[in-house]
């Protein structure tokens, strides 16, 4: 107990809101999930593997390689759960056609998470580069499946926007939008490897070292320190907002579908 | 229509609807039989005179327009059998004279029709038909009553009053008739019975052909007449329906908004069409339906109230 307390000490207190406000969405969203029609299924069970992703927040923790590496595994499915259930829900919008079962999201769900951790056991203990790139491949594909997701729910709201639940598809609007900033700046942090995990194998490594022996500056941080910080703010306070905004959406919705 | 002499009623008020046209006429002719049968319908009356199974007239009598003889008699009496539930037929046996005076007066040749009675020397005309030795009848009338007389040979068999049942002896009813300043007068002869009975119309009209042509006619208008009554009920059915089908529209969309008109137009079809509303089976089904697809868009609180709406009118439109 001691010591997750000490490790809890050391997580930055914006982390420590930001998973706070992640395990409130997710519990939201997983109770939400039970009892509606399978499309919110897909979508309340991706927002709620959120919160499972942001478990690497607790590193330090349960610190190792492979568990960081489908802790971004995971935040990969979140999204495409989350976009497969807007596209559903935009399919059904324009053919007023409802397929599939909740019980085929759940098992599909645990199915896609089980291979992706026998994916990493079979391989080698990923490095800190493989995990780097795993999370760099993870918010890829959530800025892309974001920009997506905005566009289904503009047309989502304009197909629906005389109902009651209209509203609720303005928050998810400004739910991808912090999402899209959340992601979109550790991407931008990491393509120029400006990140806390290039940080950590640059010190591993002494890059600096190796730099001023190859006569390369390959660390630039200092030259843009300006933005790195902007960009580590949008970072770290979008995802707070974003929690808030996932949390109140859901809370929302379970509101007007009550 | 002026009444006849009853004479011996044979029948009295028999269904026409369950009788056959060929069966009558063969009926009475093979029994030679002598008087008259008279088929009352609502708009006309039919009337077939025998002498000893002979047809000897067929005379039909619409209540408006010209009388029918004959073929013509004939084929509409067997319209109007084959398509009529109410009419009656009556059968009276007469004597052989009566019956060519009651021929005579329905198609024998009018010396004098409607001829005002103040007009004519009443004395002349009686000794004309006594001297020329007439067959026929003499008909005294006014708008409210009339009165007959029937002659063999210039002689009078008889009289006949309005309300009478049978011919009579004495002339009062006449004579009193004759008195009165607006009685008018008509006077048919025909020939005697012996050359009456000389011609027989069945020879010439084909009973069973002009009957069974009847039937098929009647056939074929019932057919269109139940096509007509189907596809009016057809088109009722369809017009409740419809007007069904709007206001669970509306109720639906008033509840869920305008997506709600995709999702009914959808689900009617896969429904198979708007008669399912009608089903108990298939409404509910319907209903299911709608409600799975409005638990996207809508609260359970919401979609119950819609339901119970929508499940109101159905059952009122089913009662």
């Amino acid at each position: 107990m001691e010591l997750v307390l000490e490790q809890l000490q050391g997580i930055p207190t914006i982390y420590v809101i930001q998973l706070l406000f992640w395990l409130l969405a997710g519990l939201i969203s997983f109770i939400f999930s039970l009892g509606n029609a399978r499309i919110w299924t897909s979508i309340s069970v991706g927002f709620f593997l959120i919160l499972i992703s942001q478990f690497y927040l607790l590193n330090k923790l349960i610190q190792t390689p492979t568990t960081t590496a489908f802790s971004y595994i995971i935040g990969t499915v979140a999204i495409m759960l989350i976009t497969h259930g807007f596209l559903d829900y935009y399919v059904f919008c324009r053919t007023f056609e409802i397929s599939g079962r909740k019980e085929t999201v759940y098992l599909t769900t645990v199915l896609l998470l089980a291979l992706s951790w026998v994916f990493l056991i079979i391989n080698p203990e990923p490095s800190m580069f493989t995990v780097r790139n795993i999370k760099m491949v993870e918010n890829a594909i959530w800025v892309f499946l974001t920009i997506i997701n905005l566009e289904l729910i503009r047309k989502i709201y304009y197909a629906i926007r005389d109902s009651s639940i209209a509203k609720a598809f303005i928050c998810f609007g400004v739910v991808f939008l912090l999402i899209f900033l959340w992601k979109g700046s550790e991407l931008y942090l990491q393509v120029f490897q400006w990140d806390r995990l290039w940080g950590n194998i640059a010190f591993k490594l002494d890059l600096d070292q190796v730099g001023a022996h190859l006569d390369l500056k390959l660390d630039d941080s200092d030259a843009y320190w300006r933005r790195i910080s902007f960009a580590r703010h949008v970072f770290d306070y979008a995802g707070a907002l974003a929690a808030i905004a996932v949390s109140g959406t859901f809370a929302y919705l379970y509101r007007l579908l009550k | 229509m002026f009444q006849l002499p009853k004479g011996n009623p044979l029948f009295e008020n028999l269904a026409v609807a369950k009788l056959k046209l060929t069966d009558v006429v063969t009926k009475l002719a093979n029994g030679s039989f002598t008087g008259y049968a008279s088929f009352s319908f609502p708009d006309a009356t039919g009337i077939l005179v025998f002498e000893s199974g002979k047809l000897a007239s067929t005379i039909l009598l619409p209540v408006q327009g010209p009388a029918l003889n004959d073929f013509e008699a004939m084929t509409t009496l067997a319209d109007l059998m084959a398509g009529s539930a109410t009419g009656t037929l009556d059968v009276y046996r007469l004597s052989m004279d009566l019956t060519m005076c009651v021929h005579a007066l329905l198609q024998g040749k009018a010396l004098y029709r409607s001829q005002e009675l103040a007009l004519i020397d009443v004395k002349t005309l009686l000794e004309r038909v006594k001297d020329e030795r007439m067959n026929g009848c003499l008909r005294i009338y006014t708008d409210e009553k009339s009165a007959m007389i029937f002659y063999k040979d210039g002689s009078p068999l008889g009289f006949f009053h309005d309300g009478a049942q049978d011919i009579d002896t004495s002339p009062g009813e006449s004579q009193q008739l004759a008195q009165d300043p607006r009685a008018k007068l008509d006077l048919y002869t025909t020939v005697s019975a012996d050359e009456l009975m000389a011609h027989d119309l069945l020879d010439v009209i084909n009973v069973p052909k002009i009957w069974d042509a009847a039937v098929a006619r009647q056939q074929a208008e019932m057919e269109r007449l139940n096509r007509e009554l189907a596809d009016k009920d057809r088109m009722q059915s369809l017009n409740l329906v419809n007007s069904l089908e709007n206001q669970v529209r509306a109720i639906y969309v008033d509840y869920v908004g305008n997506v709600g008109r995709g999702i009914i137009d959808k689900e009617l079809t896969v429904a198979g069409g708007n008669s399912c509303l009608l089903d108990e089976a298939q409404a509910d089904q319907l209903l299911a339906a709608l409600e799975r697809a409005a638990k996207l868009l809508i609260s359970q609180k919401k979609i119950a109230e819609m339901k119970e709406k929508v499940t109101a009118l159905l059952t009122q439109a089913r009662a």
